[in-house]
């Protein structure tokens, strides 16, 4: 071994406080590192929904001038990028950093500081994003920047370059997180918890993460191109020379089916989860829904064109994928039958969580349905770019994807905290914003088939969209008091706290058998996983017995056994007291910073990219030099 | 008690509420209104509409039994007793194969007469005739080109009941789609791409139609409008648009000179003309290259065609009714009424502080009497062949006409620059600019051939007037040389 060491120069101690502004810029820990995800997400929640309320403001009645066109555009633009890409992907990477490693009886993420590092690029790429409020030049190009509309002949401010960058950044941050929950997931999981034992949160978050690693790369291509399209007159999509506006599309789209998968897979992972607790009983057929998660994440990777069905790709293209979209109907029906399934003859308990995953599904149903209409392409004809695809994308994501978020915010949040939230006022938001969402989205449907365009910021008493326009913007105000509702639901359950215990739902699985709040090392003795929901027979050994039909997985073969007397030994020698977990670091929010800095600097000049470069080199170099733990004088090695 | 009766008079709640729901759904989206998509008046709209429905209808079955599904579950299995502990199913294997399969038979139902309608509406019936327009896609109108008929117009597509009509679509910006509800789903008008769609009117009407893609500032103003008419009424108003229009009087007569030094380098109006046709979009063409090369500072823009322009029925991309002060209020500020045109932008006229037209209000209205002035004159006027409406003999008063209604857009006659060079003692100059040609062959070269000589400092921007008759070209050339 060479005793040479390389030493970086540090400017700062590693952190080691456990409190205060530096120890969350120091974390790795992955539950921190959650919550950073969430609060960060929940921001920008209020935020996008602050620009859906303006768009619906304007909206509310015909030829109204309450909002500029210039400002309409970058609204919506900015509340689609927002609402996809800083809000229902993070919020579903919270997630996974606070349940995944609980789920699986890990103590952390395979990669502590790279998880950290994925937050703050998603914390910096955000904010690149939405510089353009300060400068008045916001993104205006529509969330899905179509060429050549988006390139810099017909769109000559900053905003949609600063959009590609920003998109870019927040890629990198998707890439190496969909990698590190990969690692995890197939490395980390306690003895006996064999792949078909997973909580099914965690198999959707797998699924997820490969999507992730596959989709980002797409579109990270094609930000580059339109990025450099944009500063420094390359011709990829810019069809006045010869760039193809076309392949801008297929580009977008076959990131973009995929990305509809990314976002609502976890949601039906969390509705997995939920509604076996509140029926006390297994998920119905935990094999047809894991498989049929991993068919529709096969499936959208053949279904991209379906989102230009108008762009005349002709009867044979179009025929292939109007059939492939069809397809994917049949494993999502196969879920939502077998969520029905796992409640019949349950005992299902109604309360806040519950009612959000339920209404996943009515709602989600719904999206579905109209989603087989736009599968038919002649339907679509219709239907594209109009407000019936508003309402049915706003049924995936918000009725779907936003209430399983709500599901799970209410079902974890004892877990998180320590305490309740107040049921009561739950019930209350839960109503309020079904009631808001409902009033709002379901009157796109007519509006769509009355042939109102979508991305218009205004529109003509003579084409008769008043009334249910106002209708809608009324459902949006009821919505958005739901959502302040949420947040004094959160105010007074933390003045009024309820003490949650280990346990407060009588749930199934392994985060649910330590404390609430978990300890920093999660689990004081990695757990030894016998069956599928292996905390709830641990609870119940007395309904092994009484199986109906399938009995779980038993506890795996010779190699399992094996497996679980090697980590005992390991364990036990580990002890309680000297669990090791990697020692906090400020490297990764260094590298992200210098990354964001760098990339940013594109629009800002050169003396910004070489002070990010500088930056970032510092972060990486410090990083891979820094150990990660450092040398402890109490514990003999 | 009341647990016991609440699922069962929810389950035939339910029926009583969703079907009539249902029914109600879809009777209310057949409203009289105006881009309804159930509403149809031809034949491809109709198929449309027919493939909604069915799916529609298998959809409202899915519905009620899943929604009322899970409020029967919800309600009937709901918690009872704290204790109670359910029997731990973990699935059913042939349950699950089998409402894997009725998915799958649903899907099978709905893909084959999806797939037979997208072969079946790719093309018109091959047996029945046809007529080809061609629709261009501008930030933010439509312009609708007929090639059989050698008619350019904008915004408002005439076409006559029962015809099938293939649109063959472009754009020369960004992608545009187009759309009229009542009579065709859209296909997107695609930069380097000619996208196709087909339809039949098959009632007489105004049927709405409107850009549904996302096309930049003012996507939600550009619309147009579909008239069906009668054969007879098509083929008169094609009749028309071939006549000269009726001479302008007072005011309007005055607008027409307004109109030539402030809006003809962008509008033609000559389209009655036999052999403007080809002209028009190479002159079209032109004023796109014109833009581009120079977008910073061009006073050049494509612009709708105003032939015949006060048979319109609506203004700006077919946003408002058509009427003098409506017309009077966008000349003067098109921003008031449409954001971000490229006619305010750039135009020379509204090169002002505050954007607004560089002309006396009395000024602007009578551009706006001009314009409205512009309607078919009597059909048995002489015909409108070579040089309509210049009457005499002069060769060099045939080319100040047809200098004022071609060239005057772009030309000064004094030695100022307005889009191209001024022609101040053109006839002294071409003689000794190419060597090899006489003055009189220069200039002719220079209308005919504009790209085969360029000045230096312009770009090659100006069209060919080949399409003059020869007297026009005769006449132009005469005058020309007179600017001494």
């Amino acid at each position: 071994m060479t005793t040479t060491t390389l030493t970086i120069p540090r400017i700062f101690d590693r952190p080691k406080s456990e409190s205060g502004i530096w120890s969350w810029i120091g974390t790795v820990d992955h539950k921190r590192i959650g919550t950073l995800y969430g609060i960060t997400a929940f921001i920008w929640f209020l935020v996008g929904g602050l620009e859906a309320l303006l768009i619906r403001a304007q909206l509310a009645q015909a030829d109204s001038e309450i909002i500029s066109p210039e400002t309409y555009n970058q609204l919506f633009t900015m509340h689609g990028t927002t609402m996809v890409f800083l809000v229902v992907m993070p919020m579903s990477a919270a997630f996974f950093n606070w349940f995944v490693p609980l789920q699986i009886g890990a103590r952390d993420v395979a990669f502590p500081r790279m998880n950290a590092l994925s937050y703050w690029l998603f914390l910096f790429g955000g904010i690149l994003l939405n510089v353009g409020w300060f400068t008045g030049d916001s993104p205006n190009g529509g969330w899905f920047g179509y060429a050549p509309n988006s390139g810099i002949t017909f769109n000559t401010g900053s905003g949609m370059t600063f959009w590609a960058i920003g998109l870019s950044v927040l890629g990198i941050a998707s890439i190496a997180a969909g990698l590190n929950f990969i690692v995890t997931i197939f490395n980390m999981r306690a003895p006996g918890m064999s792949l078909f034992k997973m909580p099914v949160f965690t198999w959707m978050t797998l699924v997820t993460s490969i999507l992730l690693v596959l989709a980002i790369p797409v579109i990270g291509v094609a930000l580059i191109q339109i990025g450099t399209d944009r500063l420094y007159g390359t011709n990829f999509y810019n069809s006045l020379n010869g760039g193809d506006p076309v392949l801008w599309q297929h580009m977008f789209w076959l990131f973009g089916h995929p990305e509809v998968y990314i976002l609502i897979l976890p949601a039906m992972g969390i509705v997995s989860e939920v509604l076996p607790t509140f029926s006390r009983k297994p998920l119905f057929g935990y094999s047809f829904v894991i498989f049929s998660g991993i068919g529709i994440a096969f499936l959208g990777w053949f279904v991209w064109s379906h989102h230009m069905f108008t762009v005349g790709l002709g009867p044979a293209a179009t025929s292939a994928f109007a059939i492939s979209t069809m397809a994917i109907a049949i494993p999502t029906g196969v879920k939502i039958l077998n969520w029905m399934a796992t409640m019949v003859r349950g005992s299902i308990q109604i309360n806040t969580p519950m009612l959000f995953s339920i209404s996943f599904i009515a709602m989600f149903t719904i999206g579905g349905l109209s989603g087989v209409m736009h599968a038919s392409a002649p339907s679509d004809a219709q239907q594209q770019d109009t407000y019936f695809v508003v309402a049915h994308f706003h049924y995936v994501l918000f009725g779907g994807a936003l209430m399983a978020i709500f599901s799970g915010i209410y079902y974890w949040w004892p877990k998180m905290t320590g305490y309740m939230l107040n049921d009561r006022i739950g019930i209350g938001v839960w109503f309020l914003m079904l009631l808001g969402f409902n009033l709002q989205f379901a009157p796109m449907h007519w509006l769509g088939m009355d042939g109102m365009p979508r991305r218009i910021y205004t529109y003509s008493s003579d084409q008769g969209w008043e009334s249910l326009n106002a209708l809608a913007s009324l459902g949006g105000l009821v919505l958005a008091i739901g959502i302040l509702a949420f947040l004094f639901n959160v105010w007074y359950s933390r003045r009024n706290r309820i003490v949650a215990g280990d346990d407060p739902w009588n749930a199934r699985t392994l985060e649910w058998s330590i404390p609430s709040p978990p300890p920093h090392y999660n689990f004081a003795e990695i757990p030894e996983v016998q069956y599928r929901d292996d905390f709830w027979y641990q609870k119940y050994p007395e309904l092994l017995e009484h199986e109906d039909g399938h009995a779980p997985a038993p506890a795996g073969g010779q190699e399992d056994e094996a497996a679980h007397e090697s980590h005992d030994e390991h364990d036990e020698h580990d002890g309680h007291g000297g669990i090791h977990l990697p020692d906090m670091s400020y490297y990764p929010f260094l590298a992200a910073a210098g990354v964001t800095l760098g990339m940013g600097g594109l629009m800002a000049g050169v003396w910004v990219i070489v002070l990010g470069s500088v930056i970032g080199m510092w972060g990486i170099m410090g990083w891979s030099l820094e150990p990660v733990n450092d040398p402890d004088p109490d514990v003999e090695h | 008690m009341l647990s016991n009766l609440l699922p069962r008079f929810s389950r035939r709640n339910l029926l009583l509420l969703l079907v009539p729901a249902a029914v109600a759904l879809i009777a209310g989206c057949a409203t009289d209104n105006p881009q309804s998509t159930f509403d149809t008046a031809g034949p491809v709209a109709e198929d449309q509409a027919n493939l909604f429905k069915l799916i529609f209808w298998i959809a409202v079955v899915v519905f009620v039994l899943v929604e009322g599904g899970i409020i029967w579950i919800t309600l009937k299995y709901r918690r009872r007793s704290e204790n109670e502990m359910p029997v731990q199913t973990h699935g059913n294997t042939k349950l699950e194969l089998t409402w894997t399969f009725i998915p799958t038979l649903i899907i099978i139902a709905i893909a084959i007469p999806t797939v037979i309608a997208i072969w079946d509406l790719a093309e018109p019936p091959s047996d029945e005739p046809v007529m080809t327009v061609e629709a261009v896609g501008h930030q933010w109108w439509f312009e609708f080109r007929y090639p059989e008929e050698e008619i350019v117009t904008a915004n408002e597509l005439r076409v006559p009941v029962g015809k099938n009509v293939v649109v063959k679509l472009h754009s020369q910006d960004v992608i545009h789609s187009f759309w009229v509800p009542k009579l065709f789903g859209k296909v997107d008008m695609v930069p380097t791409r000619e996208n196709e769609l087909w339809f039949r009117a098959d009632e007489p009407g105004v049927f709405f139609g409107q850009c549904a893609e996302f096309c930049g500032v003012a996507h939600a103003l550009m619309r147009f409008r579909v008239i069906a008419e009668p054969e007879d009424d098509y083929e008169e108003w094609v009749a028309g648009m071939r006549r000269p229009p009726v001479s302008p009087t007072d005011g309007a007569q005055r607008g027409q000179t307004l109109f030539a030094a402030n809006c003809s380098s962008c509008h033609s109006i000559d389209g009655h003309r036999a052999g403007t046709y080809q002209g028009e979009i190479a002159l079209q063409d032109g004023r796109w290259d014109g833009w581009l090369a120079d977008i910073e500072n061009s006073r050049i823009v494509s612009a709708p065609n105003l032939t015949h322009f006060g048979t319109r029925l609506t203004l700006g991309a077919g946003i408002r009714d058509l009427d003098r002060q409506t017309l009077i209020d966008w000349i003067d500020d098109p921003g008031s009424i449409k954001p971000e045109t490229r006619m305010q932008d750039h135009g020379a006229l509204y090169q002002t502080s505050d954007k607004t037209a560089n002309l006396s209000a009395e000024e602007v209205a009578d551009i706006a009497d001009y314009l409205l002035s512009l309607v078919p004159g009597e059909a048995d006027a002489p015909p409108a062949t070579g040089g309509g409406g210049t009457g005499g003999g002069d060769p060099v008063e045939i080319g100040r006409t047809a200098f004022a209604a071609n060239c005057a857009a772009c030309h000064n006659i004094t030695s100022d620059t307005l889009v191209g060079p001024g022609l101040a003692g053109i006839g002294d100059r071409a003689g000794s600019t190419v060597s090899g040609l006489t003055a009189e062959d220069y200039i002719r070269q220079s209308i005919v051939e504009p790209g085969a000589f360029v000045v230096d400092g312009f770009g090659p921007v100006m069209p060919s007037f080949a399409w003059l008759s020869g007297d026009e070209l005769n006449g132009l050339v005469a005058y020309l040389k007179t600017l001494n």
